[in-house]
């Protein structure tokens, strides 16, 4: 009876955790489409310098962009773990996000994330909250502040 | 025979039979003794009598059956084309639109007889077509049923009166019409109740020879069985007719009874006076009243079509030509495909076989693992270009669409009292069936415009110097990646100033706005909702929901309008749809290690170039290629790549055209011609100098990208 109760107060999620660098982040399950090993990327000229470029998946042209260059990081090294997270928002068009690795899946309800502080940092503005899964942080990232193109100018 | 399985191609066919009328009777009525059109004409309108009535729809095959009738009769030069008989036939064609609209709603063909229409084709057999019976617009009205089947067929059972069976034909409109016309042309209508002696084997044979005779002489108006029937054997030693001759009657007895096996024959002239009792008479039988017939028929011949739709039949019952509940229509629509087109896919197919067997037997022996992924490529190379052709599949030219135009100019023409011809070209550019599905209606309000507001009246015309028939164009070609449909007219041009006028009446700008807006401003008013300049609300436009539609439409389809326009000398109407989904044929080349794709439309020329040939006009590299300068682009710096070409080597250069303006583009190898797939890059890459236009997948599942050469330019 109380676990029922609590399993209808809290709204559980479950995240896809990916590794960028050191750091753990969690994407909404519900918005990925696919997840694909790395290929080779066509690379489109005269873009917005986070874009890679462009891939196929089953005949679609997707493009696909860096978390890394986007956050301002190191430029990706591909290596075996590297993974293409295709994923779509609510506008439904299909885009890849390149990560170092996919790790698991997790869930986490209500109780187990935390809401973010904002402060100035830059990176933090990709993340709409922080998960605690067991003893690790992951941090959970705000897709569509990923995926738009505000710091475009 | 459940024929609903058949109502596909049935509504396909129709379709196609429909426009063939249409086309040829635009071409007739402009050359009426072209014995080719009238030919062709025949034969569609014949084809469409015989599905219609396998298909058991009878006012359908009633009205087809009446227009071959015209036909024919014009085939064998016995009546003359005119006007007043091609309106009269456009009209017969939309009755059969509205009939065939019906069916793909909901299987029905409708209780509108289109009587109207069906008399004054019967008027026009008769020889009147200058008299003018009017089938006028509004077809409804409620006549008598000329379902002779389902009245006739009740009638069988009736006791009929010794001797004379004749009088007991129930005579409908068109016959009475026929009749009457025929006493008023000084011919004799007889009535006749033939019988085959009872000993008679092959009667129906016997009867055909009698109506044989009979033909020879005259008309059979109306027989009774139906002569299907008689074909089948469906009667006694009986039959009855009506019969339309200027002979006399014994030489027409005389007739009949030359057939041998005939035992009697009874008849009298009639006039409609006796036709009449004769359907009085009627009255007393359970049989209803034609016009109760008239709306229990259609339900009964439909009934097995419209079987899986039993309440949709019972509400078009006494429901006069409105639409059912069901709104959905009972066909999905179908795209009509290449044999070649299929044969490709076919093909993928085969391969997409053999890759499996393949893959399975690598799984069950142990082979080395470099010739598994070479499967594993081919078999990706071969799902890729099957998409590729089912993709290509969706493509249709946009003439399905734009060939219903010359017949909406036509009337037009007719309605506005403006002389006017439709040029077109470039039908056969292919677009994607939901595209080319929705270009129909924003092309038929910019045609209208034109029509309506774009070409001037006639004496302004002739003031101006311009002939006397205003001209409308339709363009349709591949520009580039794009698709474009342009609509131009030799008319009056957009008139900023009295643009400016209503805005300003309106209250859509103010006087100062006006004063500082550019021409091009004034005119993207006129896309504005409930915009319009036209002077008389006419129901042809004015009413101000056309341009706004216009633009909505084809923004939803990723496209844009534009418009030029010179006062005094005519508009032109571009509307520009991307290539999204398209399919262009496009040179592969090489730059750097990057594979790209030019629209093979833009390319004038492909030269080898030495080095030394080029030279230097104000600092920028051109060549003199057959006395023309060209300037000269170095892609692979555009693109931002390394060229892997050995610096002395010949240069590959392609010259490309935009408008007048050449350019030639040096890339490092060329691939060849190939047919792509366009795809849109997608909203979020942002190429900020648009000189990637979309990308295409290749054959080996790579992404190629489309190099845009007009913006080079």
């Amino acid at each position: 009876m109380d676990a029922l109760n609590i399993a209808r107060e809290y709204e559980t999620v479950q995240y896809i955790v990916i590794k960028i660098g050191e750091e753990q982040y969690g994407i909404d399950i519900s918005f990925i489409d696919n997840i694909v090993r790395m290929q080779s990327i066509t690379r489109v000229p005269h873009v917005q310098p986070y874009f890679a470029g462009v891939i196929n998946i089953r005949g679609e042209v997707v493009p696909v962009m860096s978390i890394r260059l986007k956050m301002g990081l190191d430029v990706d090294e591909y290596t075996n773990k590297t993974r293409i997270i295709i994923v779509k928002t609510e506008s439904n068009a299909p885009i890849g996000l390149i990560v170092d690795e996919v790790k698991e899946v997790v869930t986490l309800d209500e109780r187990s994330i935390d809401e973010v502080i904002h402060d100035s940092k830059v990176d933090e503005t990709y993340i709409n909250g922080i998960g605690k899964n067991g003893d690790t942080l992951i941090s959970l990232l705000d897709l569509n502040a990923v995926i738009s193109d505000k710091d475009n100018s | 025979m459940d024929v609903s399985q058949y109502l596909g191609i049935f509504l396909d066919e129709t379709n196609e039979h429909l426009q063939t009328l249409s086309d040829q009777l635009m071409i007739l009525e402009n050359e009426p003794e072209n014995e080719d059109t009238i030919n062709e004409i025949f034969r569609a309108a014949h084809s469409l009598k015989g599905m219609a009535g396998t298909m058991g729809y009878k006012r359908m095959q009633t009205l087809t059956h009446d227009m071959e009738n015209v036909f024919s009769e014009v085939r064998n030069g016995k009546i003359k084309v005119d006007g007043h008989m091609v309106d009269i036939l456009f009209q017969a064609l939309d009755a059969l639109e509205e009939y065939r609209e019906n069916i793909s709603e909901n299987q029905d063909e409708g209780t509108n007889d289109n009587e109207p229409i069906i008399n004054a084709l019967q008027a026009i057999l008769n020889g009147e077509s200058a008299s003018g019976s009017d089938a006028g617009p509004a077809p409804e009205a409620a006549g008598a049923a000329e379902s002779e089947p389902a009245a006739t067929e009740e009638k069988k059972d009736a006791a009929p009166a010794a001797g004379d069976k004749w009088l007991d034909i129930v005579l409908h409109e068109p016959e009475q019409h026929v009749i009457s016309e025929a006493i008023k042309n000084n011919s004799k209508v007889y009535g006749f109740t033939v019988y085959i002696q009872e000993t008679c084997i092959l009667k129906a044979a016997r009867a055909f020879l009698v109506f044989k005779a009979l033909e020879e002489l005259g008309e059979v108006i109306i027989s009774e069985p139906s002569v299907q029937d008689i074909e089948d054997e469906k009667f006694d030693f009986d039959f009855s007719l009506y019969f339309v001759t200027d002979s006399p009657i014994d030489k027409v007895k005389e007739a009949i009874l030359a057939v041998s096996e005939i035992d009697h024959v009874n008849g009298d002239v009639i006039d409609m006076d006796h036709a009449k009792i004769a359907k009085e008479d009627d009255e007393d039988e359970p049989a209803p009243a034609p016009a109760e017939a008239q709306t229990e028929a259609p339900v009964a011949s439909s009934a097995p079509a419209a079987s899986s739709a039993p309440p949709a039949t019972k509400d078009t019952k006494g429901a006069d030509n409105k639409k059912t509940g069901a709104n959905k229509p009972a066909v999905n629509r179908t795209v009509r495909v290449d044999i070649e087109k299929l044969d490709v896919l076919m093909n993928l197919v085969s391969e997409l076989i053999i890759a499996k067997n393949s893959l399975v037997s690598f799984s069950t022996s142990d082979s080395s693992h470099s010739g598994f992924n070479e499967q594993i490529e081919y078999l990706e190379s071969v799902t890729t270009n099957l998409h590729e052709s089912v993709m290509k599949v969706r493509m249709v030219p946009i003439e399905s669409v734009v060939n219903k135009f010359p017949r909406m100019i036509r009337d037009l023409s007719k309605k506005l009292n403006k002389q006017m011809e439709l040029h077109m070209t470039g039908e056969e550019t292919e677009l994607d069936r939901t595209v080319v599905d929705e270009i129909g209606d924003p092309l038929m309000h910019l045609l209208r415009n034109s029509a309506d507001h774009g070409l001037e009246s006639l004496e302004v015309r002739r003031e101006r110097g311009k002939s006397d028939v205003g001209q409308i164009y339709l363009d349709a070609y591949q520009d580039g990646n794009n698709v474009v449909i342009e609509v131009r007219d030799d008319g009056n041009g957009i008139d900023t100033e009295a643009v400016k006028k209503k805005a300003i009446e309106r209250g859509t700008i103010t006087p100062e706005q006006g004063e500082t807006m550019s021409e091009k401003e004034i005119i993207d008013l006129l896309f504005l909702p409930s915009f319009s300049t036209a002077k008389v609300v006419s129901d042809v436009s004015g009413r101000g929901v056309g341009l706004d539609v216009v633009r909505s439409k084809i923004g939803a389809l990723g496209g844009d309008v534009s418009v030029k326009t010179k006062l005094g000398e005519g508009s032109t109407w571009t509307i520009r749809l991307p290539l999204t989904l398209a399919i262009i044929q496009a040179l592969m080349v090489v730059v750097g290690n990057e594979k790209y794709a030019i629209s093979l439309g833009s390319i004038q020329t492909i030269e080898d170039v030495a080095e030394e040939d080029i030279k230097y006009v104000e600092a920028r590299e051109v060549i003199n290629l057959r006395d023309t300068v060209i300037p000269i682009i170095r892609l692979h710096e555009v693109l931002g790549v390394e060229s892997v070409k050995e610096p002395n080597a010949n240069m590959v250069v392609i010259i490309v055209k935009k408008g007048d303006q050449l350019a030639g583009l040096v890339v490092d190898e060329l691939i060849g011609q190939q047919e792509i797939v366009i795809k849109s890059l997608g909203k979020y890459i942002n190429c900020s100098s648009r000189l990637i236009s979309g990308a295409t997948i290749l054959g080996d599942g790579e992404v190629a990208l489309i190099v845009d050469a007009n913006v080079l330019i």
